[in-house]
């Protein structure tokens, strides 16, 4: 620290270590890693130099763009800001233009060179992005009355922008690409509604469920989702990043195949609030959808999934992101099939960028938990406190679906399950319903939040509760799921 | 915008024209004009790099004062729009000029790779992977123009032996290696005419066709000094390559050819079925064969698929050995000087040798040990091809490109002149002997920097090549070059040009917009990148955001840059209060709300008498442009007594966050004794109780409180809980009594 006044203390001398200037030139990109077990937030005690190494120290990442411009997943980094990427978070920062990072912290880094801008991967994407949206430019003009502002409920009519969906197997980046075309969109003024479709990571909500936004603002870069993450959702107060306003699904599975047919059903209503937003809002049906969806292979069920949920959003724009096989498989899919509007379905092939990293259990493991964390007591930027409370296995519904169902019609969609001290530490989804329905209905509610078992204590037939808002749970139906298992106790 | 544009680029032309002396006070304004028209930017890039091209060589020198000056003082967009032409229009000119200019152009050159001087920014005027091209070009010029001397003789020995003349083919090279000669270098090249007569003869006849006209004369070939021992060597090369295997493809060869590629690529398949690639290969051959056989193709094509069967061939026996006898040598050199050429569309020069060659890659290694670099250079693409996806190779894309190119059998306006159709469509001024022989030379360069970083880029480029390839094949067919003129024959001048200078410029005369195919989404495309940045204007400070700077933008930035005050503010107070996670909206809610962007300022609060400038929340968000995000509103924000008197005669509707201390409120409206409504407002970024009024300890229905104890009681109980810190807020019109839609949906929590 310099003491204002006295000249001869060398300024700035000490960041000199701690910093590292990254240059980028057009279509480079500098990819991080923040390993799990560093603490955010700190951005002083790292030391790096050489590239490719782990810098040893307690921060997290932090980054600050000096020059140029750069973004992540599309979303463009002011200036001079600082960014801290908290643990657990692998990403690249890209630049169209060229751009020089600071960069300080724990992580582990590269910068990904490219000759050309042909031979980086995002081009592709770019350019789908424009060619997107020209298709919603065509859409804007020939929508007819085209208010633009708050029309109200103006007549629905008229087919949608393009609705994107993106397929492609494991960790090929289909989350990435989406997130990046939904920023894309947003940041040309457009908001598109993104939806996901695959449980296993949720989008702004919980992992199990399914869920669609609308995207019209700034996603939060320091997301380790970028923006997809649950601290995107509302809360009481203000919010620095503006907030998103999902709808969401519980399926409370990993994988779809674990349940198809509930998957297919929330699919269906997913899609349908889906058009019904597109009937209401102009600007949004003129953006259109990108749909994330789950893990596919070539084989029949994955095909069937990515079908259904095609159909149930009228998907006219298919891309396939690295498996040249499940191209093949769905452009003959896809060949006879038309939109609900009759439009033709497109198909595209992406190459996978070679920046995509795996993940494994563990980084999805740490994921969630963080999710589930995010989603009770806020990150970094906005810190929450929770409501727990203590109600008796009388004055709560909570419903599993039976062991084994979604194979066999005969057994009832949804049963009242035994609270007992198995339930410790799960996450129950609170229904959007009356304790009253049939379990069908409840089954397929729309999700209001989350709950958190933090104990049970039979003796007393007593539920300790961890709910975002206070008030009585009891009129709410609860689904306890059979996904994510418990592994974490948050109020441990 | 395009018009506009036009017309900007037309006027800069002429202020060129007028240029004719090296002029401070001239080059001055140019760049002014330049960065005025910035927005133009790459129609004006184009239209200096065009001119810099077609001057005459004593005016050379002061047009690219201006394209030096424009860099330097409008880094953005121009460093980005002259960046991948620069090889081009740094070579093209480098050739025409004297020695003394050239000097000059070594000198400006290096001024390219350091920072603009007393810029601020570091970077230097022109990346350095585009300079260095240029660099390694003249130096390997110079030292091939020496190398050159030794073998072009025997090099054209062996060519001539290897490959009788044929009639060129569609390539535009030929004729490329002709226009280049400069009438200055003549006297070389009558001496490599000497030697191989055939070689000379065809070319000449093509030259006028394949003359872009304008481009062709000026340049000579010889980027170095030593020049007139250039041509020689590279003619020979030239030449006889592409024009030699066929005076006509005969479509039965082909036939041939594919059919064995087939049945080599079955045996492939058979003994790794799992090996997508070659699954795809295969289905790929399998659909080519049909179209050959099913259909009427024009020569042109037939020559792009037979290079690219060849290129194929080569890949299936990869053993093809790189020991093979020097024999060859000649023979590739030239041919990777002749896809340099050919491709204008393509992105990377070096891997672009192995598509079009139906020399094994052994052969080129032997060249290009001959020229003094090492064989790996050469044999090396080959493999990395290897890994290219087929599909982009021969996807449905491109077939179907082929096919609906037969249907209209192209005569571009462009290529007129020249026999050959269209596929060089984009290549028609290209390569010049002259060009080829820099390209020859810088070909090599690029690989050979193994001393470089360890930049995976090396091998990187071939990976896109093939979509380049793919790229030709559909504009062969699928789009006209019918645009503008002027691009294409800047790119064709010349071969080597940095990567990105074919594709770029492929890109804006052919595809100008990308189409969801997969040739055009890898067309880079350098004057859409400012969509994303300066076209959407100066970005907010904190976020990132860009906002117009017209006026509309303005207005919206100010409500932004306000939105992140409040919002600032907001966020400390929030933090001492506690906050929590909100429920999510059910459907009808989620479906009515609407994304809102900032507060609308602008919008005057619909009550006259709250029109406080502290009063934005005046929307109900289902409808209104504005639930902000924000909700700056209640919570400690006063609103005035007035607004609340408003409210109370029915035009204003007050909310009230809902009590997070159920004990502390009521949850039922003491007067008619039903529940308060709750509801998500965006604006307030919180759960409310809409028609809520707080007086004293208890919530009362705004309406019922009003009906039983008048308009002023209201009034001063809202004043009164004001005073007291409670938050309240003011909705837009929405009486209790509408049935609002919004509230269907609303969640009742009951308990409190």
């Amino acid at each position: 620290m310099s003491i204002p006044g006295l000249g001869q203390i060398a300024p700035q001398q000490p960041t000199t270590s701690t910093t590292r200037t990254i240059t980028l030139r057009p279509f480079w990109e500098w990819r991080f890693e923040v390993p799990r077990s560093s603490s955010a937030a700190t951005t002083t005690s790292a030391t790096t130099t050489a590239p490719g190494n782990v810098s040893v120290g307690g921060g997290g990442a932090t980054v600050r763009l000096t020059s140029g411009a750069a973004e992540r997943d599309g979303t463009e980094l002011a200036l001079n800001r600082v960014y801290t990427f908290p643990r657990n978070t692998q990403s690249k920062l890209l630049t169209y233009t060229g751009a020089t990072l600071e960069v300080a912290g724990a992580f582990v880094d590269h910068v990904a060179q490219y000759p050309a801008p042909e031979a980086s991967p995002q081009l592709p994407v770019l350019n789908l992005h424009f060619a997107l949206q020209e298709l919603r430019a065509g859409v804007g003009r020939g929508g007819g009355d085209n208010t633009n502002d708050n029309g109200g409920g103006g007549g629905g009519g008229g087919v949608p922008g393009p609705r994107v969906m993106i397929c492609g197997e494991r960790d090929s980046g289909k989350t990435t690409v989406a997130r990046t075309l939904a920023a894309l969109a947003t940041r040309a003024g457009g908001q598109p509604l993104v939806g996901s479709v695959d449980p296993r990571e949720g989008m702004l909500a919980l992992p199990g469920t399914i869920s669609a936004a609308v995207f019209g603002t700034v996603m939060d870069v320091e997301d380790p989702a970028a923006g997809f993450g649950v601290s995107g959702t509302p809360s009481s107060g203000p919010s620095a990043v503006p907030v998103k306003l999902p709808m969401v699904y519980y399926v409370g599975r990993e994988r779809v195949d674990e349940d198809v047919p509930l998957w297919r059903d929330l699919v269906g209503k997913l899609g349908s609030s889906a058009r019904a937003k597109f009937a209401a809002d102009e600007v949004v049906r003129e953006a259109g959808l990108l749909l994330d969806t789950p893990a596919a292979s070539v084989a029949k069920g994955d095909l069937d999934i990515l079908m259904h949920a095609a159909h149930e959003f009228a998907v006219n724009i298919v891309v396939v992101i690295g498996s040249v096989e499940l191209h093949a498989e769905l452009q003959r899919r896809f060949e006879n099939e038309r939109t609900l509007h009759g439009e033709v379905v497109t198909l595209i092939f992406l190459d996978k960028s070679d920046g995509v990293a795996e993940r494994d259990k563990d980084f999805m493991k740490f994921t969630r938990e963080a999710a589930i964390k995010e989603y009770f007591f806020g990150d970094a930027k906005r810190t929450l406190s929770p409501f727990t409370q203590s109600v008796g296995f009388d004055d709560v519904a909570v419903f599993r679906t039976p062991e084994g169902s979604g194979f066999y019609d005969n057994k009832p969609a949804l049963e009242r399950a035994d609270i007992s001290a198995e339930m410790s530490h799960w996450t129950l989804a609170v229904m959007n319903a009356s304790v009253n329905d049939p379990p069908e209905i409840i089954r397929q509610a729309p999700v209001m939040g989350f709950v958190a078992i933090a104990d049970v204590d039979e003796d007393r037939r007593r539920l300790k509760v961890l709910s975002p808002v206070s008030g009585r749970l009891g009129n709410r139906p609860m689904v306890w799921g059979r996904w994510p298992e418990p592994y974490i106790n948050l109020l441990g | 915008m395009a018009d506009n544009a036009a017309e900007v680029a037309e006027d800069y032309r002429q202020a060129l024209e007028d240029l004719t002396v090296n002029s401070r006070i001239e080059i001055a304004t140019l760049t002014n004009i330049a960065r005025e028209n910035a927005h133009h930017g790459f129609a004006i890039s184009e239209a200096l790099a065009n001119h810099i091209k077609k001057v005459p060589p004593a005016r050379t020198l002061p047009a690219l004062y201006v394209l030096d000056s424009v860099v330097k003082n409008v880094p953005t967009p121009y460093a980005l729009y002259f960046g991948p032409k620069l090889y081009s229009v740094f070579m093209g000119a480098y050739t025409k000029v004297d020695n003394a200019t050239r000097r000059k152009m070594d000198e400006m050159l290096k001024t390219w790779k350091e920072p603009v001087p007393g810029s601020i920014s570091t970077k230097p005027v022109f990346p350095l992977e585009q300079v260095r091209p240029i660099e390694h070009a003249l130096m390997a010029a110079r030292n091939a123009a020496y190398t050159a001397q030794q073998n072009s003789f025997q090099g054209q020995q062996q060519l001539m032996r290897g490959r009788q003349p044929a009639p060129s083919r569609d390539t535009p090279t030929p004729p490329t290696t002709r226009s280049y000669q400069p009438p200055p270098q003549q006297p070389s090249y009558p001496g490599s005419n000497g030697h191989r007569p055939d070689a000379a003869q065809r070319p000449y006849p093509m030259q006028p066709a394949n003359g872009p006209g304008t481009t062709s004369h000026r340049s000579t070939p010889q980027p170095a000094p030593p020049a007139g021992s250039h041509p020689p060597y590279q003619q020979p090369a030239a030449g006889p390559v592409y024009g030699a295997p066929q005076p006509g493809i005969s479509i039965d060869k082909l036939k041939d050819d594919v059919q064995q590629l087939i049945v080599a690529e079955k045996a492939e398949f058979a003994q790794d079925p799992l090996d997508t690639s070659k699954q795809t290969r295969l289905k790929a051959l399998l659909d080519l064969q049909t179209i050959i056989q099913s259909q009427d193709m024009p020569q042109d094509q037939l020559m792009i698929i037979r290079d690219r069967v060849a290129e194929l061939a080569v890949k299936i026996r990869p053993q093809l050995p790189v020991t093979a006898g020097p024999a060859g040598g000649g023979v590739a050199a030239p041919n990777t000087v002749y896809s340099g050429v050919s491709y204008t569309t393509t992105p990377t020069p070096p891997v672009v040798s192995q598509q079009s060659t139906p020399v094994p890659p052994a052969a080129a290694a032997v060249v290009a040990a001959a020229l003094g670099r090492p064989p790996s250079a050469a044999s090396a693409p080959p493999a990395t091809g290897g890994g290219v996806s087929i599909d982009s190779i021969f996807g449905q894309g491109a077939l179907a490109a082929l096919i609906s190119g037969n249907a209209r059998k192209s005569a571009t306006p462009q290529q007129a002149p020249t026999p050959q159709p269209p596929p060089p469509a984009p290549a028609p001024a290209i390569g010049p002997a002259a060009a080829a022989a820099i390209a020859a030379a810088l070909r090599s360069p690029p690989l050979q920097r193994p001393a470089e970083p360890p930049k995976p880029a090396a091998s990187a480029p071939p990976a896109s090549n093939p979509s380049a390839l793919l790229a030709m094949l559909r504009q062969s067919g699928l789009i006209k070059p019918s645009g503008t003129p002027t691009p294409p024959p800047a790119a064709p001048l010349l071969p080597g040009f940095g990567p990105h200078g074919f594709q770029s410029l492929a890109g804006l005369t052919l595809d100008a917009n990308p189409q969801l195919r997969p040739a055009s989404l890898k067309t880079f495309r350098p004057h859409m990148i400012s969509r994303l940045h300066e076209d959407l204007g100066p970005p907010c400070t904190q976020c990132g955001r860009r906002f117009k700077a017209n006026e509309d933008g303005r207005r919206k930035k100010t409500a932004h840059m306000d939105w992140h005050f409040r919002v600032h503010q907001r966020m400390t107070d929030a933090e001492k209060r506690g906050q929590h996670r909100s429920w999510y909206v059910d459907e009808s809610d989620w479906i009515r709300t609407r994304e809102a962007i900032d507060t609308d300022y602008t919008h005057p609060p619909q009550d006259p008498s709250s029109t406080s400038a502290s009063d934005h929340h005046h929307h109900h968000l289902s409808s209104t442009s504005g639930g902000a995000h924000d909700g700056g509103a209640h919570g400690g924000k006063p609103n005035s007594a007035s607004a609340a008197a408003a409210a109370a005669a029915g035009r204003m509707m007050p909310y009230l966050p809902v009590p997070e201390d159920s004990a502390r409120a009521n949850n039922a409206c003491p007067i008619c004794q039903e529940k308060f409504e709750m509801k998500w407002l965006d604006e307030a970024q919180e759960w409310v109780w809409t028609d809520a009024v707080r007086v004293g300890e208890r919530v009362f229905h705004a309406s019922c409180h009003r009906e039983a104890y008048g308009v002023q009681a209201l009034a001063q109980a809202q004043a009164q809980a004001q005073a007291q810190g409670q938050g309240q807020g003011v909705l837009g019109k929405r009486k209790a009594e509408d049935d609002v839609g919004g509230l269907r949906g609303r969640m009742k929590m009951e308990g409190y």
